[in-house]
């Protein structure tokens, strides 16, 4: 499988290639691409069927574990297929949508890396290399919805979708690194054995979270919800392919995925069941003031994505199979409806319904197809949706306690499915013909005969419902509950309660119709505010950020130099004071008291002298300062038996002092910069850096100390190094690298000194 | 004397943490020098004082009776030394030239920062 | 003390850079016409150090009375160091000329930074350490002032100077402390010696202290105030060395000194303190990079957050840690030498054309260009299957292996806000079509340098798993 995977990745590279000059028949050239791959995984649907797990692994990154490992079972062929076949048509459109766009060839490019990835990330069995073509879906898709981007919307939402199911994402890889973490294994086949164990590992509720985080944010569901219908600034095929019949299907895929891993715990099925009921609702809800084609069909998709994710929140055989039933279905039908809301908008100029009206004369396939899409996607038989609504309602209607409630909130939420059916499928097209911004006339070919197909395909499916889902509905059972369903699936259960609310739903849908504008003016008069808005959190927390930042900017990052460094040192002292104040008996210490009068001679001198530098306000007065203050130690290390330090010191205090001398009079004269208060607060900090310091010598010289290193360097001085002055022998032998180091070091700073000054030299000679 | 060079030693540091906060450069480099001494005498009193016996083996022994003073700080620290040197020479000739290009020492008016929006 | 020719033959990688610094001296004093002969000389010197690094790998050794190792991850570092600079030599080529400001010491110092940074990571002692950081930083401090005789660039480098040798300070400090605890600089015997040290807070003190000044080097939070500004003041090609080679050969210091004290498992004294740094870095760094104008300071910043993953490895202390810091290292100096290269190539005299605006519209005037700079930023978000997603997935791995899980879901947390920040760029260079006329400076060897960066960061990405391996063998 990795070849057809391959073979996605270069075909979709090579289509800039082959775009300009094959303009015209670019959409039926593009649609074999999908329809091959169709033809490769269709060619194993008996194998599938029959009960066959077909698993192939290709090395990546071995030693992580982290590999190519593609499973094909009777979930990932259903989504495969749906992929690929939904993909024929959006292909075969966009060769006729894009067409008057710039960089269409670039489009056609994303959009095949895009169907390349989500093929790969369904028949992925790694979990590392599913979440890479996971990631590559969400890019692929930001890219798709910034497509139209002389929009200043179309970059905010792309940006704002790329982030939500980005981030969703990477959340899912912490919970997959988790749960390898329980199993030792990046495999999700090597899970299936281990429900056991993975839900009573300490992580599991971490696992279950991130997992979810990562589904819910990709397939929308509440308080992820914001980001779809922002999403529809995305060109229509985009919209019909990825934001209603494949991409934001992932998360549900995922769930699905995992549910036998690690479903059947409260917290994985309840979590599910009601995250998926909220969003059905509310996202029905939220359609109510649109007139936007586009938008209405995306939170009708919300809705439908919420109804999924509840039925595998319920778990049951019954709503399994009503699960895959409703998936394939609304994949059918919505992706055609989305389809049709292009060709009105490509056609007649204008996407608001309440513009449209009266097309079906001038647009009379197009009126068929969206009345066949409808009728499917309001439940009427013989289409599919009916059976996918009835089975629906029968898989709720099981549900302990709750199986009422919920039925009467899907019945609600489907009934607002079928007004908004009815404003997009037949509004546009029936009652008096109102006028369009374009002279409305029937869409080419390209445009209509694939959305056709698909209607078509749902009536078929409907009628003979068996030969086209029956067979492998088992097997797909199987990948998420490990139970085989043996329910047959039919089209007529006779007369029962369900049919009954299905036909409630009907009535209820068209009444919610005809009052919808009087419902509306209720329902503003209320004022009822919208609290559950996610999409303002999302800006509030990037506001959030932004004043964090220009706080910052005061505070910390001012350009004071003086303020770092104050801010550093108050970090480190206070740091390295915590780690000694822990230190028992800090104070136990008898330091050496014995002081002679030249020791005190030379306290009092030195002190004096650093006095003087800070106090002084003459340059010449600080600069002997220092030399006293360097010459003074020199003598120390005298008295100390370091006669070479002495030596170096001396010589060194001499050059310092003629370097200040020499560029003495190019230094400016000390001004009385500081302010009193601020002389008082460097005071302080000052001396609490001082007296740390003076208390850790005081602690360290009271410990005892044994040097074996001493002794190495005495005893192999004269045998190893042929020298007897240890010091030097151990600067030139043991240690030669470092004084290496120093020299070159030396010889740098040498450098930048020079490079310094002749900057200057040049300048003057200009 | 370890409680009197310890004492140094904080007066050292003392000294040059408040001349490195002046907003003058020349006292920001003068407290720099400071800094460096405290240094070197910290390395130097926490390597143990010995008086009177340098690390000097003389001619015909293999080797040195205790007590002597550790030559290995005395290493370190030459190193130390000669490394501050080159890099206080660097530090006057930058300062001169930013004091030259800039046309103030006052290191508040050097305060570029982020232009946010 | 070498005790064989074999000696010589382990270190040759150093001694190409010194042998070139040297060479480069005399090129300088005596040629008239030194610019040319210079830079083709940085690119074999950096060429052949680097490719001998990789080829050497093998040769593990420690010489020197136990001062110095090589071969191993020292080699790995040292190739990333080399081929680094290898880039950053052919970035500048045009782009110091673009001022007409060329100094002969360029190419020397460049050369001597990078010997310092190969001393860091192969430094057995801690002496060592000081020694190859002070060659690092003094030639840093002489890169980041040295191009102009511009107001900010004098700032950077005087900014640059002071908090850095105050950073000096601290290690200085620390090594001291350590020194007057264990009675010695060398790490093999600190290793040994460790465990009967935990119980001396003087002694962890010191080590704190080290790290505190090392926290400075690799640009981390809470001491991470002079990235913006220096990053922002030096020439282009040079903030990108200091961001990429920089943090590199401060982060392999740490994990030399970090891998003694790990050693007796009680390193964990010090997780506290990393995933303090750790955590604020990236949070910090990501939030404060969205509302940067200019793109110097948002890669800046975007530094300091990557300071921060790569410390989630120091954090978790295992050996996947170490190899990830080491992958993701590698991924980041080349990604973000790539950037910065973009950066450099497009930037116009005086230091015009660096905000954010001046990529408006980029993909229609230089699809090339646009679409490398969106390579590097994909990858710098850490989107698969770039490089740096592997870098990030290996650290985040080594956290939740050894319990972290909540640090490396602050990681993602900052990911996430990052992604925001980098593609950003992404988004004005694709989407937006109106933007003022920038004209990219056309530079045959800055486009030579960023391809190959691009190319590095596909190959990793695409291909982590050989140099993971070779990483990890050596752990």
């Amino acid at each position: 499988m990795l070849n057809l995977i391959l073979i996605g990745f270069a075909a979709s590279a090579i289509a800039p290639f082959i775009y300009k000059p094959l303009k015209n028949y670019f959409g039926w050239i593009a649609a074999t691409f999908p329809l091959y791959i169709f033809l490769s995984f269709i060619s194993r649907y008996n194998q599938i069927a029959g009960g066959d797990i077909i698993r192939e692994t290709f090395n990546w990154i071995p030693s992580l574990g982290i590999n190519f490992t593609f499973l094909l079972d009777g979930l990932s062929l259903t989504f495969v297929l749906i992929i690929t076949l939904i993909g024929v048509v959006v292909f075969l459109y966009a060769g006729a949508y894009m067409k008057d766009y710039d960089h269409a060839d670039r489009f056609f490019v994303y959009i095949g890396i895009f169907m390349t990835s989500m093929v790969g990330m369904v028949i992925s069995d790694n979990m590392i290399t599913l979440f890479v073509f996971w990631e590559l879906t969400s890019i692929t898709s930001y890219l798709l919805i910034g497509f139209n981007h002389h929009k200043e919307k179309s970059r905010k939402y792309a940006l704002q979708a790329l982030l939500v199911t980005g981030g969703g994402g990477l959340a899912l890889m912490a919970g997959f690194i988790l749960l390898s973490q329980i199993s030792g294994s990046l495999e999700i086949s090597s899970l299936y054995d281990l429900n056991e164990t993975i839900r009573n590992a300490p992580t599991y509720t971490a696992i279950v979270i991130l997992v979810l985080i990562g589904a819910f944010t990709k397939s929308a569901q509440f308080p992820f919800q914001f980001w779809l219908p922002n999403a529809m600034e995305a060109p229509t095929p985009v919209s019909a392919y990825l934001h209603s019949a494949t991409m934001v299907k992932a998360g549900i895929y995922l769930i699905a995925r995992m549910n036998h891993s690690l479903g059947g715990s409260a917290l994985w099925q309840d979590t599910i069941l009601i995250v998926g009921a909220i969003t059905m609702l509310f996202a029905a809800t939220l359609s109510f003031n649109q007139m936007d084609l586009k938008k209405l069909l995306a939170y009708s998709t919300l809705s439908v994505l919420g109804t999924l994710t509840m039925l595998l929140g319920i778990g049951s055989k019954l709503a399994i199979k009503a699960f895959f039933i409703y998936i394939i279905a609304h994949s059918l039908y919505k992706g055609t409806l989305f389809l049709v809301a292009g060709i009105l908008d490509h056609e007649t100029g204008t996407r608001d319904v309440s513009k449209l009206g009266g097309l079906r004369k001038h647009l009379p396939i197009t009126t068929v197809i969206a009345a066949l899409a409808s009728f499917s996607m309001m439940g009427i038989i013989p289409l599919v949706g009916f059976i996918g609504k009835e089975t629906v309602y029968s898989a709720i209607l099981e549900v302990d306690y709750w199986g009422l409630f919920l039925l009467s909130i899907s019945v609600i939420a489907n009934a607002l499915i079928v007004m908004i059916t009815i404003l997009v499928g037949f509004k546009p097209f029936w009652g008096k013909l109102l006028s369009t911004p374009k002279a409305p006339h029937e869409a080419p070919i390209k445009m209509w005969l694939g959305p056709l197909a698909l209607a078509v395909l749902g009536l078929l499916m409907g009628i003979f419902p068996n030969v086209f889902i029956g067979r492998l509905l088992d097997q797909s059972a199987i990948s998420i509950i490990s139970e085989k369903l043996e329910l047959p699936i039919k089209l007529w259960h006779g007369f029962n309660f369900v049919l009954l609310m299905s036909f409630v739903t009907l009535l209820l849908g068209v009444g919610v119709y005809y009052f919808r504008t009087k419902i509306l003016h209720i329902a503003q008069n209320l004022k009822i505010k919208n609290i559950f808005k996610p999409s303002e959190w999302y800006e509030f927390l990037l506001n959030g950020m932004m004043s964090f930042a220009k706080l910052q900017t005061k505070v910390l990052q001012n350009g004071y130099l003086r303020n770092y460094i104050i801010f550093i040192l108050v970090t480190a002292v206070s740091l390295a004071s915590l780690a000694l104040f822990k230190v028992e008996n800090l104070f136990r210490i008898t330091p050496d008291f014995s002081i002679t009068f030249y020791e005190s001679a030379i306290v009092i001198i030195i002190v004096l002298a650093t006095f003087m530098v800070i106090i002084s306000d003459s340059r010449l007065k600080s600069i002997v300062g220092i030399g006293v203050v360097g010459f003074t130690m020199g003598i120390i290390f005298i008295i100390h038996s370091a006669p070479d330090l002495a030596l170096t010191t001396f010589a060194i205090e001499t050059l310092t002092v003629i370097l200040f001398v020499l560029v003495l009079y190019k230094l400016p004269k000390f001004l009385p910069f500081s302010k009193s208060y601020s002389r008082l607060r460097d005071i302080i900090i000052a001396s609490s850096v001082g007296l740390f310091m003076t208390l850790v010598v005081l602690y360290i010289t009271s410990i005892e100390l044994q040097s074996e290193l001493k002794k190495f360097y005495t005893d192999n001085s004269v045998p190893g190094g042929k020298g007897r002055n240890v010091v030097n022998v151990i600067l030139v032998d043991f240690r030669a690298i470092d004084t290496l180091g120093e020299i070159t070091v030396l010889a740098i700073a040498a450098i930048g000194v020079f490079a310094l000054l002749k900057l200057k030299l040049e300048d003057r000679n200009k | 004397m370890s409680f009197l060079l310890a004492l140094i030693i904080g007066i050292l540091y003392g000294a040059g943490t408040y001349m490195i906060l002046r907003r003058s450069l020349v006292k920001v480099i003068l407290g720099l020098i400071f800094l460096g001494h405290a240094a070197n005498l910290l390395i130097f009193t926490i390597g143990r004082l010995t008086k009177g016996a340098p690390p000097f083996i003389p001619q015909g022994a293999e080797t040195l009776a205790e007590p002597y003073a550790d030559p290995l700080p005395q290493a370190l620290i030459l190193t130390a030394i000669v490394i501050g040197f080159g890099v206080q020479a660097f530090a006057i000739v930058l300062f001169k030239r930013t004091y030259q290009t800039v046309g103030t020492d006052d290191l508040d008016k050097m305060k570029s920062t982020d232009e946010l929006k | 003390m070498l005790n064989s020719l074999q000696d010589l033959y382990h270190i040759i990688p150093l001694l190409i850079v010194s042998g070139g610094i040297l060479v480069s001296i005399i090129v300088e004093m005596y040629s008239k016409d030194s610019e040319k002969i210079l830079f083709a000389l940085s690119i074999l010197v950096f060429g052949a150090a680097g490719l001998f690094s990789l080829y050497s790998v093998n040769n593990v050794s420690i010489l020197f009375n136990g001062m110095l190792a090589t071969g191993g991850n020292v080699n790995v570092f040292s190739f990333i160091f080399n081929i680094g600079a290898f880039i950053v030599t052919l970035l500048s080529a045009d782009y110091i000329r673009k001022y007409g400001t060329y100094y002969g010491e360029y190419y020397i110092i460049l050369q001597s930074s990078v010997l310092g940074m190969m001393l860091m990571a192969g430094a057995k002692d801690l002496f060592i350490i000081f020694i190859g950081l002070e060659l690092m930083s003094i030639s840093f401090y002489v890169l980041a002032g040295l191009n102009r005789k511009r107001y900010n660039a004098n700032e950077a480098s005087l900014k640059y100077f002071l908090l850095g040798a105050f950073a000096t300070g601290f290690i200085v400090y620390g090594i001291g402390l350590i020194y007057g605890t264990a009675q010695t600089t060398s790490i093999d015997i600190l290793t040994v010696r460790f465990p009967q040290l935990t119980g001396n807070l003087l002694f962890l003190a010191g080590v704190l202290l080290f790290l505190v000044g090392f926290t400075f080097k690799i640009a981390a939070f809470p001491f991470h105030m002079w990235v913006p500004d220096v990053y922002q003041g030096s020439p282009t090609v040079v903030a990108g060395l200091f961001s990429t080679g920089g943090k590199a050969a401060a982060f392999s210091a740490i994990l030399v000194t970090l891998a003694a004290l790990f050693n007796g498992n009680v390193g964990s004294l010090f997780t506290p303190y990393l995933i303090f740094v750790s955590a604020l870095s990236m949070i910090y760094g990501s939030i404060v990079a969205i509302s940067q104008d200019d793109i110097k300071r948002m890669l800046a910043y975007s530094s300091i957050s990557h300071a921060g993953y790569l410390a989630i490895g120091l954090a978790a202390g295992n050996s996947e840690g170490t190899a990830g810091i080491i992958f993701y290292l590698a991924a980041y100096s080349f990604m973000n030498l790539g950037a910065f290269g973009i950066v450099a190539l497009i930037e116009g005299e005086n230091e015009t054309n660096l905000s954010i605006a001046s990529y408006a519209g980029l993909a229609k005037r230089n699809p090339a260009l646009a679409a490398l700079l969106s390579i590097f930023m994909f990858s710098l978000s850490g989107i698969p299957p770039f490089a740096g997603f592997f870098g990030k997935y290996y650290v985040f791995f080594a956290a939740i292996k050894s319990g972290l899980t909540w640090l490396a879901l602050i990681g993602i947390l900052s990911s996430v806000i990052s992604v925001y920040f980098y593609l950003r760029i992404v988004v004005l260079m694709y989407f937006k079509d109106q933007g003022e006329e920038v004209i990219p400076s056309k530079s045959a060897m800055g486009m030579v340098g960023v391809v190959l960066s691009a190319i590095l960061v596909v190959l990793l990405g695409v291909f982590p798993g050989s140099i993971i391996n070779l990483i990890s063998s050596f752990l």
